[in-house]
């Protein structure tokens, strides 16, 4: 028997975006129908909002989310459509709370942080992450068993993620390597000289090729959840 | 009183060194030091040629570590400038013939006898380059504006700091019409890369070929750029470090370049 103080959805302003319940019982095309005055109530404040589809169940059905949320780009306009957040499993839950708490205190960091310039003809080598707050100049050369980050001008050859550490990235304030390796792949940079005169700006692998982006624009951790440890 | 030892480097070959030890020799002689400059290019010496004195050479500083002649009998002073004096290489023996003890001891004595010992360092960082480093006291590295001249400079800078040396820089035969083009590096662009101090600026000049084959040391040719930069290193090393380094660029065109000549990929495959 449906429950008559269900209607079949609801709308609510939560922080940035609209968190659309619906009742999953009904067929699509209800929804639909059921979406249309509200949304159409929104006008321009639809336009571009971050929706929540959220049907009780969780997670979401991912066919319920592509249907309505396709309907409601389509009709008005709006942003991006997903479930409601996954909630973390409780032992997450705990080793977030004692991460936030203490053990971060007593972790044991892994990377080689070195200050100074690195010349032509040396060669800097860290298990880990390798830190180098200073150049790298043409010739010479920095290795990490994960990333490596010059807080500084890179213009030398910086090869992360050895020997197979395919998530590795190589980030400068200055970027002009002379040569970028991570993992098994190697790009060649344009040897140049003055400085870029640009942001921030990283390496990484996609689709199997080094790719190299703007580190402000893409922030390629914005979207982790937790802090964690790299 | 102990004398200072100098050693003229540059990694590559052919950017300037000679032509540095001879003209700061006879800038520094003439404004009063006593000066000795080693040939340490054991092999392929050219210090007494550039200094016209090659008809002289009797003992060489083989000879000397060898003990086959006392110090004095190979040294050779120069025809015009009092208190200048070289000490020529050798040019039949093998590079390996000295090692850095025996330099030590020659610099030791040297130094008690001139105020400034200039080494003519070789090309390279081998023996040579060892044995000079060895028993300097302080470095000038010499460089010209090109990317292959800069790798260079800055591998002999990571080992003079490896010893403790901190040099100074000599940027040489800067032309100033391509750098304003943009199809030569500035000194700036050298600098920010070297990051050590700059202790002369030369720029490209006739008068350094004309010298080399006239045997009149550019220092004294009045009207030469070269000669006046090199007078001025000079008296940086002697007594006055804060006297400006004269820019050839300046003031006609030098911003223009900043932004210049840089090529760059936003991906890189
Ligand atoms: N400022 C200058 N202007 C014009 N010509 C120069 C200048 N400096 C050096 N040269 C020329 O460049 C050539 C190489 O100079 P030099 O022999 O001093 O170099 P080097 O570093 O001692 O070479 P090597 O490594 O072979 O010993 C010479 O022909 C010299 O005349
Ligand atoms: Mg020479």
């Amino acid at each position: 028997m449906p429950d008559h103080n269900n209607l079949p959805v609801k709308l609510k302003g939560v922080g940035d975006s609209l968190w659309v319940t619906v009742d999953d019982s009904l067929p699509v095309d209800e929804l639909k129908n059921a979406l249309h005055k509200p949304f159409e109530r929104l006008k321009q404040l639809a336009v571009n909002a971050r929706i929540i589809l959220d049907s009780g169940n969780n997670p979401v059905d991912g066919k319920l989310i592509e249907e309505l949320g396709g309907y409601l780009k389509e009709q008005f306009h709006v942003g991006v459509v997903t479930g409601p957040p996954q909630k973390p499993k409780p032992e997450v839950r705990n080793k977030r709370t004692e991460e936030l708490g203490s053990a971060w205190h007593s972790h044991q960091s892994e990377a080689l942080i070195i200050a100074g310039r690195v010349r032509s003809g040396q060669k800097l080598q860290a298990d880990k992450h390798l830190i180098i707050m200073g150049d790298l100049n043409p010739g010479a050369e920095a290795i990490a068993g994960g990333d490596i980050i010059v807080l500084g001008s890179l213009m030398g050859t910086a090869i992360a993620g050895q020997p197979d550490n395919e998530g590795a990235i190589i980030m400068a304030l200055d970027f002009r390597p002379t040569q970028v390796q991570i993992g098994g792949l190697a790009a060649a940079g344009s040897a140049g000289f003055g400085g870029s005169g640009k942001t921030p700006e990283f390496a990484m692998i996609e689709n199997n090729k080094i790719v190299v982006m703007d580190y402000a624009a893409a922030n390629p951790f914005k979207r982790f959840a937790w802090p964690e440890v790299r | 009183m102990d004398g200072k030892v100098v050693v003229v480097t540059s990694g590559k070959g052919g950017v300037g060194k000679t032509t540095v030890t001879s003209s700061l020799g006879a800038a520094l002689a003439l404004q009063g030091k006593r000066v000795a400059v080693v040939d340490m290019d054991i092999g392929l010496r050219n210090l007494d040629v550039i200094m016209g004195l090659e008809n002289r050479i009797v003992f060489n500083v083989v000879d000397v570590v060898q003990g086959r002649c006392k110090l004095k009998q190979a040294m050779i002073k120069d025809r015009r400038i009092n208190n200048l004096y070289l000490i020529p290489a050798s040019q039949s023996d093998e590079k390996n013939v000295i090692q850095p003890e025996n330099m030590k001891w020659l610099c030791n004595r040297l130094k008690k006898e001139f105020d400034f010992t200039l080494l003519d360092c070789p090309a390279g960082i081998e023996q040579g380059f060892k044995n000079s480093i060895e028993a300097a006291d302080e470095a000038i590295v010499v460089c010209m504006p090109e990317i292959s001249s800069v790798r260079d400079a800055d591998r002999v800078i990571g080992l003079l700091y490896s010893r403790s040396i901190t040099p100074k820089l000599v940027v040489n035969r800067i032309i100033p019409k391509m750098v304003e083009k943009g199809d030569m590096l500035s000194h700036k662009d050298v600098v920010e890369v070297l990051s050590i101090d700059l202790i002369g600026l030369v720029e490209m000049d006739e008068s350094v070929v004309v010298s080399s084959n006239t045997g009149l040391p550019i220092v004294m040719q009045k009207e030469s750029k070269a000669g006046r930069a090199f007078m001025q290193i000079a008296m940086r090393m002697n007594g006055h470090p804060d006297l400006p380094v004269e820019d050839p660029m300046a003031p006609k065109s030098f911003w223009k370049k900043l932004g210049g000549k840089i090529s760059r990929k936003n991906k890189v495959h």
